[in-house]
């Protein structure tokens, strides 16, 4: 699947405010709001970033984006969301985890919704494919 | 400096960018060329300016002035502003490259042949004499009885025959094949039969003998209509030739004499008066109750899917998971397997059941949802098998193709048998009945008419009417293409045997390689020439005497550029991973092709197309290997004729471009066409006859008209619905339109139209529905 600025936002949305609070849950009970704010964060920054991946994208001749850039785009997003809650944490004093429950909790965030937009979109929308990732218009 | 010749016109060629098809463009001076449509030469292209460059007179010669386009002219690689010009002089225009012949040949080269071709849709077959190894041929026109008996029409002098063996007789545009209870049986396609339709491509086995079916009557055309009329664009001056030349050439008997069976008694006069389809065929619009008096059974259906093919059958997958009901589901095709066709096109251009297609692993023609793919199967498979090396490759190769790793693609075994697996789920063998469907007509009840043929030797006029309110068409490729010099050459030597296309059963090529060595000249540069040199490769490690020369109308330094982005090149092999830019399947660029019209598809299609092959390292590893070692050798040029020297050989003259005009002859013992099938509408019967009657259009491409849902423009009747899939609807909404992929999308757009349109029973899949259906495809449950 070749994603479009569209399908990249409607299909971060849609996996992040479903798998996202749900897999978050158990770290709430630990740490209050802050991974929900992380969650939140991963969100809004993708954003942006899935217009910097559309750029890269349109450079390629394929205009396509093999899962092992999506792995790269995360493991980039994990660490610009760790150093700004972790900048957050030294001002503020509350915004910040360990970075060991960091890294649990934002792997398996991700994981989870990379498994689940490579198969469980396709099943649930079957023109997602086709439509660059836009599930909903 | 060439002078003009007395008929002051000038011949310019190229290749079609999207299709890789031949054009042509004849006429005086001065030649304006350009994107616009006001032009003499129109070449539709991003790179190309609307006023691109001009051909002039100048003295006695020809010049070629740059209208100050924005990505320049070139002239033998070389940027120009104003260049004089020699015959054979390549002009470059963004992805066109022009050749310029100033000895104004005739509007086309078939064009002198005055004859008339053989009627479109006869067969022929095609077998070497078991005594002497002579190249026979004979058309089917009549009922042919085979046999060792003297008094059968092709007598086969082998002990495995019986006397009388079997028959063939036309039927419709194809043949029926008829066993007469012969002791060692007949056998199409490996498959022993009693009783069979034939079509191009099949082959026939009695004892030892193979014998092959082709078309007659589907040439290459050298021109089509440009995008718009006002071009002066040549027609194709006469219909495309026959592959066979009907008068025996009067050359005294060698071994490569062919036979041709063109009986007195088998001319059109002498054959049986058909009036199938019927007279009321003729009328704009049939009326139902007039079918009766035809005396011909009339039977009905709701849906309807015309070829029964791979595009039949991915429309009925998806007809009948959006919640059809199979029982009012019909399709009629020659081939009981919906893969049969496609299956033998691929083995004969050596792709075995183990070896892998081009094609994506999550275009499933299994499987709506893509998901999951052939890749993750694949893994799975291997995973329970203990090979944990396949599992790991085939995941990590879908993880990071194509750029960290080759794209993966699936074997043709595996995906043969999930086609299997998903007709016996959705009930195909119930579905699906044999016929060929010889014309379609708008009914005055809001339906179609469809009259289609089950004839039998026993039954030769088995003719039969259907009605139905929603019609699915996707007939696949009409026919073979050779390069017209090829198929001049044939037709005037009848000579099958040594020039032959990839696409045709030529195995005797590598046979007769492995028992006496040779030369190969392998023409055309797509994903079938590096099918070919592997198999050559492989077949000269059992006889290294076996040399390939590959020929290439010009060379190749810079691969397509489309935006920022451009194609790779090695040794003037242009690679993509698969025939279009994977975007222009799910990405951007499907939706930028889906909102354009006709002409800006033309373009895109220009841009993002052309002749590509698929990177895999054995393959760019047998090129370089070959050119170290010698035996693999690149030649350019264009040819100007095709023929034998007296020691036997095949020569194709290949002449020189620019000043030195030097004749070069390239010898060859076997010459292997690898450029491609036939696609134009054309030359299929059936659509040619759709388009005609029904005043269609075609689109830029020279294929059907089709709206965003693939609805064929103009075939709308009521309520009723006619849809399109597959390569005739290139120059639509997709570009891959012949890829399983471009078949999955081009059925669920229709469906999805059709759940709009209330069709009884068809529901859009949503969320809940849609795992529903994918459960029940998982675990095997009827739909």
């Amino acid at each position: 699947m070749t994603p479009t600025l569209f399908g990249r936002w409607q299909t971060r949305t849609l996996l992040l405010l479903t798998f996202g609070p749900f897999l978050t849950l158990p770290f709430v009970l630990f740490f209050r709001l802050t991974p929900l704010l992380i969650l939140g964060m991963v969100l809004c920054f993708g954003y942006c970033w899935d217009i910097l991946y559309q750029v890269i994208q349109s450079g390629r001749w394929d205009r396509d984006w093999p899962p092992a850039y999506q792995l790269l785009a995360g493991i980039w997003e994990g660490a610009f969301v760790f150093l700004v809650s972790a900048l957050l944490g030294r001002v503020f004093g509350v915004f910040a985890v360990p970075f060991p429950v960091f890294l649990i909790h934002y792997g398996l965030v991700w994981i989870v919704t990379f498994l689940m937009s490579q198969s469980l979109m396709r099943i649930v929308f079957p023109n997602w494919r086709y439509r660059g990732g836009q599930w909903l218009f | 400096m060439s002078v003009l010749t007395t008929s002051e016109t000038l011949r310019l060629t190229w290749d079609d960018p999207g299709t890789g098809e031949e054009l042509a463009w004849n006429g005086p001076l001065p030649v304006r060329i350009g994107r616009a449509t006001d032009n003499e030469i129109v070449l539709n292209a991003a790179a190309v300016s609307r006023l691109h460059a001009r051909l002039e007179r100048d003295g006695a010669g020809v010049v070629l002035i740059d209208n100050g386009s924005s990505n320049g002219t070139f002239v033998g690689g070389r940027r120009i502003d104003r260049e004089p010009l020699t015959d054979g002089a390549t002009i470059t225009l963004g992805p066109f490259t022009l050749t310029l012949d100033l000895d104004a040949a005739p509007p086309t080269v078939f064009a002198a042949s005055g004859r008339s071709p053989a009627p479109t849709g006869t067969l022929t077959l095609r077998w070497t004499d078991p005594v002497g190894g002579a190249a026979r041929e004979a058309r089917i026109e009549r009922e042919l009885t085979i046999g060792r008996g003297g008094d059968c029409a092709i007598t086969l002098a082998t002990n495995r025959a019986s006397r009388r063996h079997a028959t063939i007789a036309p039927d419709g545009a194809g043949a029926v094949l008829t066993d007469l209870d012969s002791a060692n049986g007949t056998f199409v396609n490996e498959h022993r039969v009693t009783r069979r339709a034939l079509g191009a491509g099949d082959v026939v086995t009695i004892g030892d003998v193979r014998l092959t079916v082709e078309q007659v009557g589907l040439g290459a055309p050298v021109a089509r209509p440009g995008a718009d009329s006002a071009t002066q664009i040549i027609e194709a001056g006469a219909l495309p030739p026959p592959l066979v030349a009907p008068p025996p050439p009067p050359a005294p008997p060698n071994e490569h004499r062919t036979v041709i069976l063109d009986l007195p008694d088998a001319g059109p006069s002498a054959r049986p008066q058909r009036s199938f389809p019927p007279a009321i065929f003729e009328a704009p619009s049939v009326p139902v109750s007039a079918l009766a008096a035809t005396g011909l059974p009339v039977d009905e259906t709701l849906f309807l899917a015309v070829g029964g093919g791979l595009g039949s059958f991915v429309w009925v997958d998806h007809l009948v998971t959006h919640g059809a009901d199979p029982r009012a589901i019909t399709a009629i095709g020659l081939e009981e397997k919906p893969y049969g066709r496609y299956k033998r096109l691929c083995a004969q251009s050596q792709i075995p059941l183990h070896e892998r297609l081009r094609s994506n692993s999550d275009s499933c023609p299994d499987n709506i949802w893509g998901w999951p793919g052939y890749a993750v199967r694949e893994s799975f498979t291997s995973l329970s098998r203990g090979q944990f090396g396949n599992a790991i490759k085939r995941t990590w190769q879908i993880f990071g193709e194509p750029t960290f790793a080759e794209t993966y693609t699936p074997r043709a075994g595996d995906v043969f048998d999930s086609i299997d697996r998903e007709a016996a789920r959705i009930g195909w063998e119930r579905i699906y009945r044999y016929g060929r469907v010889r014309a379609i007509r708008k009914t005055d009840d809001g339906r179609y008419v469809i009259a289609y043929s089950q004839s039998t030797p026993q039954n030769p006029s088995d003719h039969r009417l259907i009605l139905a309110r929603y019609v699915h068409v996707a007939v696949g490729y009409p026919g073979i293409k050779l390069l017209p010099d090829l198929q001049q050459y044939r037709e005037t030597t009848g000579d099958f045997k040594t020039v032959v296309n990839a696409y045709e059963e030529h195995e005797h090529v590598y046979q007769g390689l492995i028992r006496g060595g040779g030369t190969v000249l392998v023409r055309g540069r797509g994903i079938v020439a590096s099918r070919i040199l592997q198999r050559l490769y492989e077949i000269r490690q059992q006889n290294p005497q076996i040399g390939v020369l590959h020929l290439m109308r010009t060379p190749l330094a810079k691969g397509h550029r489309y935006g920022r982005a451009e194609r790779q090149v090695i040794d003037h092999w242009e690679y993509q991973p698969f025939n279009w830019p994977k975007a222009t399947w799910t990405g951007e660029m499907r939706f930028q092709l889906e909102r354009a019209d006709d002409q800006e598809r033309d373009r895109l299609l220009n841009d993002w197309g052309g002749t590509t092959t698929a990177y895999r390292a054995d393959w760019v590893q047998i090129v370089d290997a070959g050119q170290r070692e010698g035996w693999y050798q690149i030649r350019f040029g264009d040819v100007k004729a095709v023929g034998r020297d007296p020691s036997g050989k095949l020569v194709t003259t290949l002449v020189g471009k620019g000043l030195i005009k030097d004749e070069t002859d390239l010898q060859a013992d076997y010459i292997i066409d690898c450029t491609g099938l036939e696609a134009q509408v054309d030359a299929h019967p059936l659509l040619k006859d759709l388009v005609g009657h029904h005043g269609l259009g075609k689109n830029p491409k020279g294929r059907l008209r089709v709206t965003n849902d693939l609805e064929i423009v103009g075939m709308d009747n009521g309520p009723a619905r006619m849809y399109a899939a597959g390569a005739m609807t290139l120059g639509g909404p997709m570009a891959a339109a012949d890829s399983f992929l471009g078949l999955q999308y081009a059925a669920l757009a229709s469906v999805q139209a059709l759940a709009d349109l209330r069709a009884p029973g068809v529901r859009r899949l949503n969320f809940i529905t849609s795992p529903i259906q994918w459960i029940k495809w998982a675990t095997g449950a009827r739909p």
